[in-house]
C-alpha cells in the first residue's frame, strides 16, 4: 500500500497518510509539482514556513526496468521563484519507492536550532541533531553516516552541504551513488537551500524489510521492460561501450563546438579552441594514460544499462572526481576560459563538496569575470573563488546566490539567464529551437525541460518536416514529452534510444501500465505532459510571472555570436505561441 | 582548400588521431563538392557516419554543398548526439 510520508518541522513529527485518489498513480515529476501546486501559495517566499519540500520516485522506480532510479524533488525555487523540480539518478529514488512512500512531503519550519537528519525505514522515522555533520565536507559526511547508518547496500543518503546550510540560491541536494559518493545532484533552483530552511541536512533511507513495488501486471511489465531493455542495448549511443558508455555526456564537448553552439567566456562566443582537451574523448584518453586501462563508465545507479557516469584521475592513476558530465565541464570550462582537465576536476570535486549546482556556479564565476574579478582561463583562482562559497565569505555568498546576483553586484550586463536560472550547455543564439525551450520552461533557462523526443512518436501533431521544423511545435511537444519522462522514473536519456527506435517507447508505456494498472497508449504522454505543464504554468501564473518573464537576455539580441554571427531573433509572438 | 575535423573513431583517418587534440585533414577543394564527395576522397566508409555532420558550424547532410574555406565537422554514427529536430540543415531545400 503506497503512502505519503509528511514531516512537519515546526514541531518534527511525522505521519504516513494514504495517497488522495487524485493522485493515485501520480509519481515523480507529475506528483511533485501537483503538490507544490496543490498545497503551496504562490506568493510565499520560498525559504519561508509556507514553502514545501516534495521528493517522489518515478512510477517505475523501485522495480527491474532498466535506467529508472530517478529521484524527483520538488519546491518554490529561491532562484527562480517558480515552481521547480529537479531530478537525479540515484539508489535513494529506487529505496524509497522500495519503502511504499509515494511522496515524502516537507513542510513547515524550526525555530532556528540546530540541523536535523532524518532517518526512514521500514520500522519508521526517527529525528537526530545533525551537529556533528554540520559545516563538514560532503564526503566525510558520508563516510561517517554509512559508519552509523549502514553500509552502502543499505542505505542511500540524501543531504545539503555548507551552501543549503547557508541557505545559497546556487545549492543543490546530493544524493549518493552506488559507490557512496556524494555526487548525484538535484542541482537546480536551489532547492538545497529549501531544504536547509526546513532544518534538514540529511535523510537517510534504509529499505531493509521493505514491501517492494507491487506490480498490477508483472506479464505486460516484462513485456514493455525486455522492449525499452532491448532498445537501449542495441542503440548506437546508449548501448554498452557506445557514446555515453564511453565518453560520458561531456562527448558533447566536441560536437556542440563543432556547431559553434558552446558557450564561452561568459557567452562571448560559441567556439572553444581549448574544446579537444576537455571533451569526453580527453577524459577517456587521459584516464587511460593515468591508470594504464581503458575505464568506461558506470551507472549512476542501481539498474541503468547506460551507465554514462565517468570518473576523473589524477597523474597517479588515484580517482580525483565523479562524474564530470557534459554541462559541469562546460560550466567550469569553457564558460570560463578554462581548458585544464585537473582544474576543472578540482572545481567539480568542490561543487560536490560543498553543495553547489555546478551550471550554476560556472556561470557566476563566469559573470564575475566578465565583470573583471578574475580573468577570464584563470583555473587557479577560481578554484579559490569557490573555497569562498565553501566558507561562505561575502564574496562567496555572492557567488553562491547564482549568476544574476553575481551580475548586479558586478554591474555585469551579459547575465545569460531566464527568470533567473543561467543557461546551460547549448547557445540559443547558434541553436534557435533550445532558446525556445529557455525561454518558456517553467524552471527557468532549463536544457532538460525539453531535450530529445520526436514529436511524431508521441503522435500528438501529425508528422513534421523534419528538414523545416516549426520551432514552436517542436519545443512544445518536446517540454510535454519531457514532463511525461521526468514522471516515469526513467533517465531522460532513454529518448536517444526511444527517439530512433518505437518499441522501446511502446516498452515505457507498457511498463507504466504494468505497475499501476492503467490503459494508457502512446497518445497518453503527451496528454500526462500537457496536464504537468499546465499544472506548473498555472502556480507561476499565480506567483506574479507573465509572457514577459519568456524572454532571452536583450544583449542577446543585440551582440553577435560568432562563428555565426548570429543573434536571437525569434519574433515574441513565436516564443508565446508554443505553450500559449 | 577545405579543412576536415574527425572525432571518435574517424580520427583514425587523420595524420595525426589524438583523441585529445585535433584530428585534421587539409584537403584542395574541387568544383562542385559535397560532403559526400569529401568523405568519399577520404576514404571514409559512408555506414561509419551518423547524422552529425557539419559544414562550417551548419548541421549538414552528405549532399549538401562543400565550398572552398569551408570547415568540416564529422562525428561517427556512434557519436551522434545532437538531435536533427533543432537544426535546418545546410543545403537541404
Amino acid at each position: 500500500m503506497e503512502r505519503f510520508l509528511r514531516i512537519d518541522m515546526t514541531g518534527k513529527t511525522a505521519a504516513f497518510e494514504p495517497v488522495p485518489d487524485r493522485y493515485k498513480g501520480r509519481a515523480g515529476r507529475w506528483l511533485t509539482s501537483s503538490i507544490i501546486h496543490d498545497e503551496v501559495p504562490p506568493d510565499c517566499h520560498p525559504l519561508g514556513p509556507r514553502n514545501k519540500l516534495v521528493f517522489s520516485p518515478g512510477i517505475v522506480a523501485g522495480t527491474t526496468a532498466p535506467t529508472s532510479s530517478r529521484i524527483s524533488v520538488g519546491g518554490k525555487s529561491p532562484l527562480t521563484g517558480t515552481i521547480k523540480e529537479s531530478n537525479a539518478g540515484t539508489g535513494w529514488g529506487r529505496r524509497l519507492a522500495r519503502l511504499g512512500i509515494r511522496a515524502i512531503i516537507v513542510e513547515g519550519e524550526p525555530s532556528g536550532g540546530p540541523l536535523w537528519l532524518i532517518r526512514v525505514g521500514a520500522d519508521g522515522v526517527k529525528f537526530e541533531p545533525a551537529d556533528p555533520w554540520v559545516g563538514k565536507r560532503l564526503s566525510e559526511v558520508y563516510a561517517d553516516l554509512y559508519k552509523r547508518y549502514g553500509d552502502k547496500d543499505r542505505i542511500d543518503i540524501c543531504a545539503i552541504g555548507v551552501a543549503g546550510e547557508h541557505r545559497m540560491a546556487a545549492a543543490g541536494i546530493c544524493f549518493s551513488d552506488q559507490e557512496g559518493r556524494p555526487s548525484r545532484y538535484s542541482g537546480r533552483g536551489g532547492l538545497g537551500a529549501v531544504m536547509g530552511s526546513k532544518g534538514i541536512k540529511a535523510i537517510v533511507l534504509d529499505d531493509t524489510n521493505a514491501p517492494g513495488v507491487t506490480l498490477a501486471d508483472k506479464d505486460l511489465f516484462d513485456t514493455g521492460r525486455k522492449k525499452l531493455t532491448e532498445a537501449l542495448t542495441s542503440h548506437d549511443i546508449t548501448k554498452p561501450k557506445g557514446a555515453l558508455n564511453t565518453y560520458g555526456t561531456a562527448v558533447l564537448v566536441n560536437i556542440i563546438n563543432e556547431a559553434g553552439a558552446l558557450p564561452t567566456r561568459n557567452f562571448r562566443e560559441g567556439r572553444f579552441e581549448g574544446a579537444e582537451r576537455i571533451a569526453g574523448e580527453a577524459i577517456f584518453a587521459g584516464n587511460k594514460e593515468r591508470t594504464g586501462e581503458e575505464l568506461y563508465n558506470h551507472a549512476c545507479s542501481p539498474g541503468c544499462i547506460i551507465g554514462c557516469s565517468n570518473t576523473w584521475h589524477r597523474p597517479d592513476g588515484s580517482e580525483h572526481t565523479s562524474c564530470i558530465e557534459y554541462e559541469s565541464d562546460w560550466a567550469l570550462g569553457a564558460n570560463c576560459g578554462i581548458d585544464d582537465l585537473d582544474r576543472i576536476a578540482e572545481m567539480n570535486l568542490l561543487c560536490n563538496e560543498y553543495g553547489l549546482d555546478t551550471i550554476e556556479i560556472g556561470g557566476a564565476i563566469a559573470v564575475a569575470m566578465d565583470g573583471g574579478l578574475i580573468p577570464f582561463g584563470d583555473g587557479a583562482g577560481a578554484i579559490k573563488l569557490i573555497h569562498e562559497i565553501g566558507e561562505a565569505t561575502p564574496l562567496g555568498r555572492i557567488l553562491g546566490a547564482g549568476a544574476l546576483t553575481t551580475g548586479k553586484a558586478f554591474g555585469v550586463e551579459r547575465v545569460p539567464h531566464v527568470k533567473g536560472q543561467n543557461m546551460p550547455a547549448y547557445e540559443p543564439r547558434a541553436i534557435k529551437g533550445i532558446g525556445m525551450t529557455y525561454a518558456v520552461s517553467t524552471m527557468g533557462a532549463d536544457h532538460t525541460s525539453g531535450y530529445t523526443i520526436a514529436p511524431e512518436i508521441l503522435g500528438v501533431s501529425g508528422k513534421l518536416d523534419p528538414l523545416n521544423p516549426d520551432k514552436a511545435e517542436v519545443a512544445r511537444n518536446f517540454q510535454y514529452a519531457t514532463a511525461f519522462l521526468d514522471s516515469t522514473g526513467h533517465c531522460l536519456f532513454i529518448a536517444f534510444a526511444i527517439l530512433d527506435i518505437a518499441s522501446g517507447f511502446e516498452g515505457v508505456i507498457e511498463e507504466c501500465n504494468g505497475v499501476l494498472g492503467t490503459d494508457w497508449k502512446l497518445d497518453d504522454a503527451a496528454r500526462i505532459g500537457k496536464e504537468i505543464i499546465d499544472i506548473e504554468r498555472d502556480f507561476n501564473r499565480r506567483a506574479g510571472f507573465t509572457e514577459l518573464d519568456d524572454r532571452l537576455p536583450e544583449f542577446m539580441t543585440r551582440e553577435k555570436l560568432p562563428p555565426h554571427d548570429a543573434v536571437w531573433d525569434i519574433p515574441a509572438e513565436e516564443i508565446d505561441e508554443v505553450l500559449g | 582548400m577545405i579543412e576536415v575535423r574527425l572525432y571518435g573513431r574517424l580520427r583514425r583517418f587523420a595524420p595525426k588521431g589524438d583523441p585529445a587534440g585535433r584530428s585534421i585533414i587539409a584537403l584542395p577543394h574541387r568544383e562542385g563538392d559535397t560532403v559526400q564527395a569529401v568523405v568519399e576522397r577520404i576514404g571514409i566508409p559512408e555506414g561509419e557516419l551518423g547524422s552529425n555532420l557539419f559544414v562550417s558550424g551548419r548541421y549538414a547532410v552528405l549532399e549538401t554543398p562543400v565550398e572552398d574555406g569551408d570547415r568540416i565537422g564529422l562525428f561517427p554514427n556512434d557519436m551522434s548526439l545532437l538531435y536533427k529536430w533543432y537544426f535546418e540543415p545546410k543545403g537541404s531545400k
